[in-house]
């Protein structure tokens, strides 16, 4: 069980899991097997799931698929937006989460368990991971994120 | 509704600003003033907010249909918490989730898909009214 950092403000708590990456437009990345570079399982942040709201649809870019780091690799659907965000890593697609095609709403409930998207097979871990934030930098800017939320009319 | 039949309870979400919470609201109409006025009775969550008294004896006294427009499932909620029982809950999401091209938009005014999907939510719970009349239990309930 990862550890988090966590934000409550009004009802909501917003948790960072410790034990993963993320990218600046609310990707987690972690390693398929800890220590062992190559494959990453990939998915949202338990801000962005809050903030987009309950999910409709998901769709990831299929296994096979060939991406850069800033591709398009997933679009969601929710009851307030429609989302397109792109791949935190190059690399293969290698695997998608069945789960997505009939229960879509596991993002919201388990976004860093469960809820995962893909399995991507990295083709630049190194390069790609030198730009990822660890915990507590995307801790930060989530922060500022809640931040301007709040500021909104 | 024959006699012996039991008079079932909807009650709609609030959400009020929200397209979901707006076809929870026009789904009831259409189910209670259109297609099964008869056997239905559409009660209103602000005055189970409110503590109304006619509106918690109306929902302890018969089975309710719950719709809601988000996962936090209001409806349901307030009708268990004023003693009410819930025969069968719904989210409109789920609804959408197998209805993709209708994707409903608008507040005051829900777009053409919203209106289609406001249309199917309302048949779908037409059969669950139905289902209750005959004493049997829909899919999706039950909460006491």
């Amino acid at each position: 069980m990862p550890e988090y950092l966590e934000k409550t403000v009004d009802k909501f708590t917003f948790r960072v899991a410790t034990d993963r990456l993320y990218s600046s437009e609310g990707m987690w990345v972690s390693l398929v097997q800890p220590g062992a570079p190559g494959r990453v399982r990939i998915g949202l942040t338990d801000f962005m799931q809050q903030r987009s709201g309950d999910v409709a649809f998901v769709s990831v870019k299929v296994p096979g698929t060939r991406l850069s780091a800033g591709d398009d690799f997933t679009e969601m659907e929710t009851i307030k937006v429609n989302l397109s965000l792109p791949a935190p890593v190059g690399g293969t697609v290698v695997e998608v989460n069945e789960a997505l095609e009939l229960t879509p709403e596991v993002v919201n409930r388990d976004p860093y368990g469960n809820g995962w998207l893909a399995v991507v097979e990295t083709a630049r871990w190194e390069a790609d991971r030198a730009r990822l934030l660890d915990p507590g930098a995307y801790f930060s800017l989530m922060q500022s994120q809640v931040e301007q939320e709040l500021e909104k009319p | 509704m024959s006699d012996d039949r039991r008079e079932v309870v909807v009650v709609p979400c609030s959400g009020i600003g929200k397209p979901y919470g707006t076809v929870s609201r026009e789904a009831a109409y259409e189910l209670c003033d259109k297609l099964r006025p008869r056997d239905t009775r559409l009660v209103a969550l602000a005055k189970l907010v409110l503590g109304d008294q006619e509106a918690r004896q109306r929902v302890r006294a018969s089975p309710a249909i719950t719709i809601d427009g988000c996962k936090l499932m209001c409806a349901s909620k307030l009708v268990q918490h004023s003693g009410g029982t819930v025969a069968r809950e719904i989210a409109v999401l789920d609804v959408y989730r197998r209805n993709k091209g209708l994707k409903p938009e608008g507040l005051a005014e829900l777009n053409e898909q919203g209106q289609k999907l406001a249309r199917v939510l309302a048949e779908e719970l037409a059969e669950a009214v139905d289902e209750i009349g005959r004493g049997g239990t829909p899919p999706g309930g039950s909460h006491a």
